[in-house]
């Protein structure tokens, strides 16, 4: 991971003068972040896809504004989730089912997980629920906090905010995903203390 | 763990961490070839987003291609198209008809409506001279924003007899003003076949009533980095008059909405 900023300022900086074959190894290395915000932000793997891509494209042409030298990976996300949130509001239409069946499991509306399941994927199920209850701001900080492990500097860049207001955007988004977890959830020992 | 409702921060970024690895995503495509593809396809370096949007003449131009665009295709075969974009008389304000309003629940926010702050921070803080209802009397709460062009004021009003709880803003009543002519894309309503939008005026200036099934209202300044925000709106006034836009938004009838905007410019 320490590597990688270096390699992505020379990456960047020859995608910028024209080589495309550096601008597809950026895209080779960031595909996965990129198709992952976009999913947090989507929940549609096709509008996810095409979300990514999009960016990507776009990105490349915006390299002219990109400053040289500045972290690729949060401003690849800030594009992403951008880009992501233009398919969203024209897929609404589809994610509405998966979301609302997402949506009353995690009330217990519908289907509760099946007995057999162990603690531990039914804590992780309820979790997964609950975050995509909240709204994009909240689940996107999450995200790129403790799935991307983004530096709070990297993510004022991604989330456009003061560098100043992440931590306590952190905090609050995390306060709100456990008020909305069910009450009596317990987190399962064996989770807490495996090495993720 | 004394407490097992209530989990330890340390001990939720830690599950949360190992959820990362493990969260249940579709494989990644590989997009590095298609995006390698459309590059090397394009002769030209296109306008970006963000240039168009700056470009004021560019902007106009592409505004107008769409326009006729759009009007033709609505002339053509109405009945057929998805989505047809009418562009009210009101700066600031695009409505898309669309066969289903509803967002995903995820992707509703929940109000911006900027700081909070008094009226008369409010009123040093953008360009146009802000409007209150004497009809309603001084708002509970002002907010500001300043992200927008021109700013944007929201006077909110709790809910009380003659104001009720509009349950997709917590509030009574909601008036937003702005400066339309600065920020011509600045909300998109999104309105289902179950919303009725209605042609009227108020004051003399063209307006919309837009009423019925809540419908939904997408906040953004295109090309400006902001973040958008997305929710359901209820029943809504919209009007524009001097370069101001003005909206209210009430669980109220149009008389009633009327009456309060026949107050305001």
């Amino acid at each position: 991971m320490e590597g990688r900023p270096l390699d992505d300022v020379a990456l960047v900086e020859r995608a910028r003068n024209g080589d495309v074959n550096a601008y597809e190894a950026l895209v080779q290395q960031y595909q996965e972040l990129a198709f992952r915000v976009a999913y947090q932000v989507t929940g549609d793997a096709a509008d996810a896809e095409d979300a990514a891509q999009e960016a990507f494209v776009n990105a490349y042409y915006a390299l002219g504004r990109f400053r040289p030298g500045a972290p690729f990976r949060p401003w690849l996300c800030r594009i992403v989730a951008n880009e992501a949130r233009n398919r969203r509001m024209s897929a609404h239409r589809r994610v509405v089912l998966a979301e609302r069946a997402i949506r009353a499991h995690a009330s217990g509306e519908a289907a509760p997980s099946p007995e057999a399941a162990a603690e531990a994927d039914e804590f992780r199920s309820t979790l997964v629920a609950t975050l995509r209850q909240l709204r994009e701001e909240d689940r996107l900080i999450l995200a790129y906090r403790l799935f991307f492990d983004l530096s709070e500097a990297e993510m004022a860049e991604a989330l456009n905010c003061p560098k100043g207001t992440v931590k306590s955007r952190l905090s609050r988004a995390l306060g709100r995903l456990r008020d909305a977890l069910p009450a009596d959830l317990r987190l399962p020992p064996t989770l807490g203390a495996r090495d993720g | 763990m004394a407490d097992p409702s209530r989990i330890p921060d340390v001990e939720l970024e830690r599950a949360l961490r190992t959820l990362g690895s493990r969260y249940p995503y579709p494989p990644t495509p590989n997009l590095a070839s298609r995006v390698r593809g459309r590059i090397t396809a394009r002769s030209v370096v296109p306008p970006s987003r963000v240039g168009l949007w700056r470009d004021p003449r560019r902007l106009a131009l592409v505004a107008a291609v769409l326009l006729v665009l759009l009007g033709a295709a609505a002339l053509a075969n109405p009945a057929t198209r998805d989505a047809i974009a009418h562009f009210f008389h009101v700066r600031g304000v695009v409505v898309n008809r669309v066969p289903s309003p509803l967002p995903s629940p995820s992707a509703i926010t929940p109000l911006d409506l900027g700081r909070r702050v008094t009226l008369e921070q409010a009123q040093s803080s953008v360009t146009f001279t802000i409007a209150v209802p004497s009809a309603v009397g001084t708002p509970d709460a002002v907010y500001v924003d300043t992200r927008i062009p021109g700013g944007e004021v929201a006077l909110a009003y709790q809910p009380r007899p003659g104001l009720p709880l509009v349950r997709q803003t917590g509030l009574g009543l909601l008036i937003t003003e702005f400066r339309g002519d600065l920020v011509p894309g600045f909300i998109a309503k999104e309105v289902g076949p179950g919303t009725t939008t209605e042609e009227t005026s108020v004051n003399g200036d063209p307006a919309w009533w837009i009423a019925g099934e809540p419908h939904t209202i997408v906040v953004q300044v295109a090309g400006q980095d902001q973040p958008e925000t997305l929710r359901l709106a209820a029943n809504t006034l919209v009007w524009e008059h001097g370069g101001v836009t003005y909206r209210i938004e009430s669980g109220l009838s149009k008389v009633d909405a009327m009456a309060i905007a026949s107050d305001l410019p």
